[in-house]
Parts: structure tokens; sequence; C-alpha cells
């Protein structure tokens, strides 16, 4: 890595690192507060249903009980969850309670006890008549004529079409697809399907409230999204911001799953209400199917291409479920297309996508937000496209692959709910990504060679081009202030959410780097809405490009102050001076230095000033990381068993802040991708109930499954970020699965296009080619 | 959780176990490693009983064969030399992968069996070795083969108490070989379908005794009998492992659930009977 | 509600303690204040809770309290002396192996009871003993070469 910089681009400890690894009381769940209750809440037993009568007598009645919440008793304020910046581009198709469940799993009404068995019997005690009603649980099913309606509720609003179940409606071309199909040589048109996939952070959803000393609502929560979480409880409980106060402890993992208000307004509700603190946390069983999924999504892509490779067209329809509310639902599918179909310079591309509501746990944001569904699509029929041209796949990406310089015009029509911002590419290591990827994995060696020979396990490798963003153009923003201390250490205050990655980590060294101290000389308080300054949140791989740029700027601010005042103490003009390594210091041969410690004292008592200031940020674009992904695979014909033998991965993430944790980041991204394609689902029975809501049943990768991981940092230079930064926490989760999905096709000929890919589906797959049949989801 | 618990109590013997469980009238619940009786939460569970304290932790030869007390865990039984000897360690091979570290060093061999779930690893292999188990009532003890004690846990336990498993002396010699297979979606899922075999050559390289024994493919393991018997006798060959895979395809009885459906776990079944069986024509010599 | 007294060494200091007949370790300890010892799944699956309970990695949702009657019970609070850590606190600080944190505590006991029965083990061994705890941060592979480091540290002292 460049050996440019001080403390950027060094692999210090996390900064967090000590509590963390002594077992110290840094989570949401490890205070406890005299007098708390315990909250839970009474989930629907049926996907879809009127509550006709509800009495919460008994549960009232039970000792121990000190609040009980149905629809009766709170406001009716209709809202998203989803943890986005005002006026959210989600409907507004939520209620604290409601008199209607759309989901197995859906509030029906919360209770606040003194223990967690009496809340449990205090459920039990609610009496609920339900008026069932006939669910919609086919995704395909639910614009149909004659579809029950979810959302049949007037005061709901910024639903596309309720009356069909159409939360979202999505339509953009760039250029005529008709037009570019014409002129293509070969045209190839499949349909993809990809499930729910849960988020599994090991700390589940967890939120505190009490009511402090001046009667304010404290919210301690594990969450990436403060500011929006404050300002959406006080909407919802019809409270003002100012009485509202949100702080963020370390997150036991969020991957998108914590970029939603979940728990925090029904818990703020319980307590006032009991005037008692009360910690509503959920147990792994309701965080499987009471939080968030991924979208599945049904996926029909068609491109063409002239015979020399050139993919002229791309037309891509996908119909997804949101489930039973719409968080996040706009937002996810229209990455689906602007994040996807520009990787390639097909001067034709049109996306159009419904989005539907069904009686399902809901869907919201999940790292990589829509774009593994994407790729898993275009990756994988472009490898098909490649090989029916009869062209290597490395050489066929390398000829369509977005450029250094080019616009992506598709970004312009696709963003965020609304008219986005042309995307121009100002950096860009793909080239270099895939070379790299291709010589890790053995690409030149392996390909095609692994299925020959005799014997039940064949070998293949396959490769993807994937991207993603670095915060959302002209909506995702940050502040940051900094302070100087006695000991010329500064207070960095950041509205970040550090949620496990290491944003706080990332942050203090931007501040170092820019202020010329080490990184111990950093002091960070992060995601606190009392204390520190704004901050969307953590979501759209925007800590270290947007909130690192506030710093950065808040930095440069801080910094022009200590030199001014140095300048004085020395006697030199500004111009002369420069800071590192905790001093001022004259450039030129007879060195004169301040410690930063003389000017904090110079500043502190004897000019009577604080040095401090604040900046804001944001980009009126989003750079794209880069990543090519490789992977070689071993398949069991004899049990369609996938092992994935070794994973390689290349990022271009611009410069890396911390490439240690930037590679933490990949590493992590690949793993979750890896059960993404292989062995992740949560599985819904007949009646909309899950089935699976388990570590038992639902299968993540353990350490036993791993691959050889190889992961290569790709370093360019991006103008919009700090020193250079993009972004590294979701591209790699996008590669994995198409990766995978080809190397099967390398090692064994068949293509299986629902995910996950389960043994048994290879398995059949082998089957039918075997028997000359083509079936759906296998190919010749 | 278990808020409804009036009173654990620890035991030092198994007549005093008995006698708990019995004056617990069906409201009292046995438990030693407690990896599956803390995950069920039977909410009409008043009294536990804990039997790690009334000595049946132990692993000792009886006899020809070996006797393992029903407290003994599976990460004992993995790294007990007698195990890792015994049918060229089979057992302690099985051990070795029921779930995590954490889970062998609680789970025990008696918990394992009296829980009956129809994935479990260890009794399939035992089932291989033709093992029998003790069970202690206030009446008195009796011995019995695995399979009929998991038929009768089917019908109703009743107060009995799992005390020890009983591993009669395997064919021995050069020219044996046992093997264990497991299928699972990941390294430490439950097994999908597993596979026990062991397997016994005479000197012309005919079978002399063979068994073959399968998890999770039926309410309980079971043993492929008609397979056993088609291949007992005949020369060790390629196509006769493919028609006693062909026949433990027709045995076995598994369901649809959400980790396989029937059809894939009866592919399993064949595939896992023949690569178990072939590991033990290894371990025997025998080259296919 | 009738409560029983148990008796056990936390950390290695003798602790006595008013436990319910039902209660489960991990309640026990994180009522304590042991808020290392981390509530992940509650069935024994995630590893989260682990703690060395007589020296062995054990998942203590899965522990009755009243198991573990004059019992040793190591938790991540335990490893640690004052400020200095434990060799493979400082291990995975140094080779990236934390990021949210959240399964640690647990990685760090499996860990260390790895190494005080196999100090020289092998990455297979690791792995195996790694597998016992869900990760959804890191990929495993920072973990592992965090543990191996500290073994082969171990390996270089004669």
């Amino acid at each position: 890595m460049s050996g440019r910089h001080s403390v950027v681009g060094r692999n210090l400890r996390k900064v967090d690192g000590f509590k963390l690894v002594t077992g110290a009381s840094a989570f949401t769940d490890d205070i406890h507060l005299p007098g708390m209750l315990c909250g839970k809440i009474l989930p629907s037993p049926h996907a879809h249903a009127r509550i006709r009568r509800i009495d919460a007598g008994k549960a009232r009645a039970l000792p121990g009980v000190h609040a009980v919440l149905t629809y009766r008793d709170v406001p009716r304020v209709p809202h998203t969850t989803a943890g986005q910046a005002w006026p959210e581009p989600s409907p507004y198709d939520t209620y604290l309670l409601d008199s209607k469940v759309r989901f197995v799993g859906d509030r029906v009404a919360a209770v606040a006890a003194e223990t967690r068995a009496i809340a449990e019997r205090a459920l039990r005690l609610i009496e609920v008549e339900y008026e069932v009603l006939p669910p919609v649980l086919d995704m395909e099913q639910a614009m149909a004529p004659g579809a029950p309606v979810i959302h049949d509720e007037p005061e709901s609003t910024k639903i596309y079409d309720a009356s069909r179940n159409l939360a979202g409606h999505i339509l953009r071309e760039i250029g005529n697809v008709q037009e570019g199909f014409r002129e293509a040589d070969v045209i190839i048109e499949r349909e993809y399907r990809t499930q729910r996939q849960q988020h599994c952070p090991i700390e589940p959803h967890v939120t505190i409230c009490w009511l402090d000393e001046n009667n304010r609502l404290v919210i301690r929560t594990s969450t990436q999204v403060p500011y929006h979480t404050r300002r959406q409880v006080a909407q919802i409980l019809e409270l003002p911001v100012s009485r509202v106060h949100v702080i963020k402890p370390r997150i036991g993992g969020g991957f998108g799953g914590k970029q939603e208000m979940l728990l925090e307004d029904i818990c703020g509700a319980l307590t006032l209400a009991s005037r008692r603190p009360v910690k509503i946390e959920y147990t792994r069983e309701e965080e499987f199917y009471m939080a968030r999924t991924r979208h599945p999504q049904i996926l029909r892509l068609k491109m063409g291409a002239r015979r020399d490779g050139t993919i002229l067209a791309s037309h891509m329809r996908v119909l997804a479920t949101t489930g039973a509310y719409g968080s996040h639902s706009a937002t996810v599918q229209g990455n689906t297309g602007s994040k996807v179909l520009p990787l390639y310079r097909a001067p034709h591309m049109r996306f159009e996508c419904d989005v539907v509501y069904t009686n399902a746990p809901v869907a919201g944001a999940f790292r990589g937000y829509g774009c593994p569904q994407g790729f898993f699509a275009q990756e994988t029929l472009a490898d098909e496209l490649a090989h029916e041209l009869g062209i290597d796949p490395l050489e066929f990406h390398r000829r369509n692959v977005i450029r250094l310089g080019d616009v992506d015009k598709l970004s312009a029509q696709l963003g965020e709910g609304k008219e986005g911002l042309p995307r121009v590419i100002r950096s860009c290591g793909l080239p270099e990504c895939m070379e790299r990827g291709a010589a890790a994995i053995g690409w030149e060696k392996k390909r095609g060679a692994g299925r020959s020979g005799s014997g039940n396990l064949k070998r293949g490798v396959g490769m993807a081009c994937t991207m993603q963003g670095s915060g959302i153009a002209g909506i995702d923003w940050a502040s940051a202030f900094l302070k100087m201390n006695e000991d010329g250490s500064f207070t960095l205050l950041a509205g970040a959410s550090d949620v496990g990655g290491g944003a706080d980590t990332v942050l203090a060294q931007i501040a170092a780097e820019t202020l010329g101290v080490t990184l111990d000389k950093i002091v960070i308080t992060s995601g606190d809405t009392d204390f520190t300054p704004f901050d969307v949140g953590a979501y759209a791989s925007s800590t270290t490009i947007i909130s690192g740029g506030a710093v950065r700027k808040a930095a440069a601010k801080v910094r022009a102050q200590v030199l001014e005042l140095a300048s004085k103490m020395l006697g030199e003009p500004v111009e002369k001076l420069d800071c590192a390594g905790n001093e001022v210091f004259t450039v030129c041969e007879c060195r004169k230095a301040v410690t930063m410690t003389d000017v904090a004292l110079q500043a502190l008592y004897k000019e009577k000033l604080q040095i401090m200031d604040g900046a804001s940020h944001f980009n009126t674009d989003s750079p794209p990381p880069f990543c090519a992904t490789f992977a070689e695979v071993e398949v069991d014909t004899e049990t369609g068993q996938v092992k994935v033998l070794h994973l390689a991965t290349a990022v271009d993430c611009g410069v890396a802040i911390n490439p240690m944790q930037a590679e933490g980041q990949v590493e992590g991204a690949v793993a979750q991708g890896l059960g993404y394609a292989l062995t992740e689902e949560l599985v819904l029975d007949g009646a909309g109930r899950p089935v699976n809501p388990s570590f038992l049943d639902y299968k993540m990768f353990s350490a036993k499954d791993m691959p050889k991981l190889t992961t290569i940092l790709v370093e360019t230079e991006e103008p919009l970020g700090p020193y250079g930064a993009k972004s590294i926490s979701e591209v790699p989760i996008n590669g994995p699965t198409p990766a995978i999905a080809n190397a099967i096709f390398d090692a064994v000929g068949v293509r299986i296009r629902k995910l996950p890919i389960r043994p048994e589906d290879v398995l059949n797959a082998l089957r039918a080619r075997e028997a000359g049949r083509v079936e759906e989801g296998a190919a010749k | 959780m278990f808020d409804q618990v009036e009173a654990f109590h620890r035991p030092g013997t198994v007549r005093e176990a008995l006698r708990l469980l019995e004056s617990g009238k069906g409201r009292a619940r046995i438990v030693a490693g407690a990896t599956d009786v803390a995950v069920q939460r039977d909410q009409s569970t008043r009294i536990l009983i804990d039997i790690t304290c009334a000595g049946l932790s132990y692993i000792r030869r009886e006899g020809g064969g070996w006797v393992v007390g029903a407290t003994t865990t599976m990460a004992e039984v993995e790294q007990a030399a007698g195990m890792r000897t015994l049918a060229n360690g089979l057992l302690a091979r099985t051990a070795a992968m029921c779930g995590s570290l954490q889970n062998r060093n609680r789970a025990t061999v008696g918990g394992n069996i009296a829980n009956g779930s129809p994935a479990a690893e260890l009794p399939t292999a035992l089932l291989a070795l033709d093992a029998t188990v003790e069970v202690a009532t206030l009446k008195g003890r009796r011995t019995m083969p695995l399979a009929e004690y998991q038929a009768a846990r089917r019908n109703g336990g009743g107060r009995a108490l799992l005390v020890e498993v009983g591993i009669p002396r395997p064919p021995g010699g050069a020219r044996t070989g046992w093997a264990f297979q497991k299928f699972g979606r990941t390294a430490l899922d439950i097994s999908v379908v597993n596979a026990a075999a062991g397997l016994q050559l005479d000197a012309k390289g005919r079978v002399k005794s063979v068994r073959i024994a399968l998890g999770a493919v039926a309410p309980a393991a079971m043993r492929a009998q008609a397979a056993e018997v088609l291949m007992t006798g005949r020369p060790l060959d390629r196509a006769l492992l493919a028609e006693a895979g062909d026949a433990v395809a027709e045995e076995v009885r598994p369901i649809t659930d959400v980790r396989a459906t029937a059809g894939f776990r009866r592919d399993l079944s064949r595939v896992l009977a023949m690569r178990a069986l072939e590991e033990c024509a290894l371990q025997a010599g025998c080259r296919l | 509600m009738k409560t029983m007294q148990l008796r056990v060494k936390v950390n290695g200091e003798p602790m006595e303690w008013s436990i319910a007949p039902g209660e489960l370790l991990l309640d026990l300890l994180r009522r304590h204040g042991y808020y290392g010892v981390k509530r992940g799944c509650e069935e024994g699956e995630c590893g989260a809770c682990t703690v060395l309970l007589d020296g062995k990695p054990v998942n203590s949702c899965l522990v009755f309290a009243a198991q573990v009657e004059c019992g040793e019970i190591l938790t991540v609070e335990g490893m640690a002396r004052g400020d200095r850590l434990d060799p493979l606190q400082e291990a995975f600080l140094d080779h990236g192996a934390v990021q949210c944190g959240f399964c640690t505590s647990g990685m760090l006991l499996s860990a260390k009871a790895l190494l005080e029965r196999s100090p020289h083990a092998t990455a297979e061994e690791v792995t195996e003993v790694m597998a016992g705890h869900y990760c959804r941060c890191t990929g495993y592979l920072k973990p592992v070469e965090a543990v191996l480091a500290v073994a082969s540290k171990k390996r270089g002292k004669r």
C-alpha cells in the first residue's frame, strides 16, 4: 500500500479494540438500569388478518405487568421504518400498532413486565379474535386481478398502487433496447430466482429506552441510523425531536438489517406508558422473521451482443417482493438496475421493475442492496453469452466493462427514488483487479481443465465483475466536529455509526493524518444524537467517503487554527509550517518546532481560546468501487455437493485507509456471499410461517466451510474521497454467487439459475443433462 | 425460560435419580449435558434431575467388549484411547462429528440416544456395532439391543433411565474395516443423511460379515438388512457395492424437510452407504 | 420463588450466589455483570456465550447454573491481567481479527483452551475449534491467523 502517509494506509489497531477483546460493557444490552422492565411483542400467528377484538385486561391484571399496548392505546401515524434521509423514498405504510396484521410475526400488541417470564405469560393472556383473510404469498400472484389487497388502509401514502399490491414501480431506459437487439448477432434471455437471506447479526436487534431526569426519552439501541431513528420515533410517538436522545453503543453487526427503525418506537411507547426503563431484545427466532430480510426477486434478463463480443443491449425486468411493508422497496430494486447494468458499456439499457407486497416477513436493506440479485443474473448471463460466442469470459469482460472517464447515464435515471445524478468514473482499477484475481486463481491453467478425468469430483473456475457505489450522490451527508485538548490530543465527535466494520478507526485515522498527529491522539465519540453532529448513518457504503470527507474537512479547519497559533508562537508565516508526528515545524533547514501540547496549552490558558471547528460534507457523485471475483469449485457429481476450494477477490476501493480492516470487510462480505450462493434461505410454509428460523436449520458458513481466501486490494486514487478512498464494505458480497455458478458450469456443464444452489439442484441438473433434457434452471 | 422449574437435583446414585423421577410424577425431567433439554424448553417441567454426578461417566472394558456410561460426553468418547482403537476408531470418529466442540464437551452418549433424534450420528454407529443399552427402573435393570430401546422409546418411555451402552466385541482381524459418512449442508449441520458400515472379509476376499446402518432416513437409525443379506458370502467387488447401494436406497424411508427432499435423501443413502463400504474395503486391504 | 445457593469460582474468585433452580449459566453470569458473555441464539449454535468450565469450552446458554457447583469458570474478563492483555487478545488486535467484537469473547476463550492443551496447534485444529463460533463479520480468516500466530510464537520458544 502507498507509504505516502503516516497514519492513513497503515494497519493500525482498532481504536475500540481494547474494550472488545476484554469483554467490557460496550454493547446495548451491557447495562442494567434499576427497575428496567422486559418488553415483548405479541406476534401475529396469521399471515393476513383483521383484529376483530383484542382484550388485554387479563394481561394488564397480571402482577408484574406494567404496560400493555394495543392499537387503541397508541397514536396512528403512517410512516416507514426504513432508515433513509427524509422524506424517505419508501411508502408510509407502517403503524406502531394496527388493527390489521399483514405477516406471520407482525405486531399485535406489546407488554412490559418485571421479568421475561412474566412478559411471556402476559402475552399469552392477551385475547385476540382474528378475522383471518386470504393471504398473498406468491409474488407472481400479488398483482393478479382479485388478489387480496394487503394495504387497504386510506391513511398510507407513497404506495405506487395499493389496489394491486404494488409498492413500487420503476421504468428507466437509455437508448432503445429494441434497436440494440436488432443489431445484435447473439441474444440470450434467461430467468433467475433469488431467495430470502437473513442478516443473522450475531447480536440480535435490541433496544433499551428510559425517561431521563429531564423527562426526555433516551433510546440506547443497536442501530445503523441513530439520527433517522430519532426523527422517526419523535414523529411516531408525537414528541418533539428535541425530547428524544438516541445513543448508539458498539453494535454486534448490522449488514443493513439495522438500517431500520425496528424496535425503538414500540420500546419508547412502552417506556412512556410504564414510566420505567424498558428493554426489548429479539430472540434469535424473532430476529429471523420479525426483523428484515433481503428482497427475493425473479429477474428476467436479456442481453444482446455482436459476434466480436461487444454487448449492445441489456434489458432487465425484475419482480420483487418487499414482504408486508415497503421499507426500502423502491430503492433496493432501483439499485438492481442502476448499479448492475452500467457495469457494461452497452449503449442501450432498459430496466423495469415491479415491487409487490406479499404477506411475508418484511424485506429491507441488506449489504449489496439489490446488487447481489442483479449481478447473479447479469454475470451468469454474461458468462453464457461469452460461452456462446466462444470468447473467454475474462476477455469478454475486458472488452465490455466500464472504464475510467466513462459516464454512467443510467444512474442519472435511477437515483434514490427520484432523478439522480449522472455518474462519472474518476477512478477505475477494474482491469488490474481482473488481471490479479485471474492470476491468483490460476485462471489460464484451470479454465476448462477440471472436467476431464475420471472420478466423481470435477473442478472448475468461474469469475464475475461487480461494482457498487460509495454513498448516495446528493443525499448522503455527514458532519464532524473536533476540539483540541491540553495534551495535544483532539476529541473527534462524528455522527457516523460504526457498526463493527471499524468506522471509528478509519475516521480517527483520517483526522490524525490531516492534523499531523498519531492515532492515539484522537479520541472519537460517535453516534450520539445529543453530542455528535448529524450523519445519515452507516449504509450505502458511505462512512469512509462521506463521513470521512466531513472529518477531513473539519480536521483541515482545525489544522488551520493550530497553524495560525503556531505561526504566532514560532514567529514564522503559516505557509512555512507543516504538522506531523504531534508537532508543528518549519519546513526548512533550521527546523523550529512546537509540540501540539505546547500549542494546546498556549491556546487554552494564554489565548483563552478553544481550538475547535466542524464541517458538513456530501458528494454529488457516487464513485463505484470495483471488484473482480474468481472462484474455484469442486463438484461431487454423485451428490451434487459444491465445495468452493478457493475464492479470490480483487477490489479497487480507492485508497484503503486501513488495509487490514479493508481486507476484513472483504472476507466478511465474501462469507455472506458464499452463504447466499450455496446454503442460506429463510423458508416459509404455505401459510406464510417461517419454517427454519434458527441457526440449526438456517445454515451460514462456519470456519470449517470457508475456502481458501485471497484478498487483493488494488489501489486507485478517487478525487472525491478523503485521501483517495472510495468504499469496500458492500461490493465484495456481489461476486461470489455468480463466480461460483459460473465455476460450476466450467466444472460440469450445468447452469443453475436459482439461489441458493443446493446439492439437489446440481444433481437434478446433471441428471437432466444426462437424460438429454433441458430443464428450467439447467442448460446444455 | 425455565422459570417454572421448582427444584434442581443432583443425585449421587442412579437409585436416587429414579426415586426423584418417580416422585416427580411426569413433571420431572432427566438432564445431563443439557444440550437437548435446554433447547427444548419444555414448559411442563417442574423438576430437573441432573444425573452427571450419579457415577455414569466411564468407558471401560467388559467381557470382550466395552461399556460406556450414559453421561460420558461425546468429547470423552472422541478422546478415549479405547474408543480410538475399537472398530478402527469408529465411535471416536463419529463422536467428533456431533456438533461443535462446546457441544461435544457437554452432550452425552445417553442423552443423545434418549433424545431420539432420527438424525443423530452416534446411534447409527452404535447400531452398526450391535450395541446394547442398559435401562434402569426402580424395579431393576434390563439390557436390550439398541433397536429395541429405540422402538420402545417411540412408544412412550416411562420412568426408565438409560444408564449404560454396551458394545460387544466387534469382528476383528486384519481384514476388517469400519467407516462413518455424514452429509450435511455445512460442516457442522445435523445430518441430512449419515451412514456407518463395518466389513469383515475372509481369506478369499468374500464378505464374511457386513453391517450397514443409516441415520436421518427413518424415524430412528436403521440397519439395511436386505443389503447386508445380499452381500454376505459374496466376493467383494464394485458390482456388489452397487447392488448393495441399490438395496439400501430401497430400504430407507426418508422424509422431506427443510434440509432435503426424500428423493435426495434416498440418493444420498445409496452414495453414502457405498462410500462407507469402500472405506471399509480399503481398511480391509481390498482394492476395488 | 425458591432459590438455591451456588458456589463457583469465576476468573479465580470464589463466588457464592443465589440462583433460581432452572436458571441458565448465561443468564446468571450476565446478571452478575459478566457482560463479555454474549447472548446470540440461546440454542448452542453460535458460540457467543462460550465460557471455559473446568478448562473446557462450553455454551453457557445450555448449562444450568446449578450444574457448575464447585466448578471453575473462566470468562473473557479473566483473560487480561489489568492492563496486560493475554497474547491471544493482543494477536486478535494485531491481525484485525476483531470487527464488531460480538463473537470475540467466545473465540478467545476457545482458542485459549486449545492452546493450553495443544500449544503448537495446526491450522486444521484451530479451524475445528473456531467452527463452533459463528462470525458474520470476519469470514474467520483473520481470527484463525491470529490464533496460529500465537501458536507459532509458542513453537518459537524453546
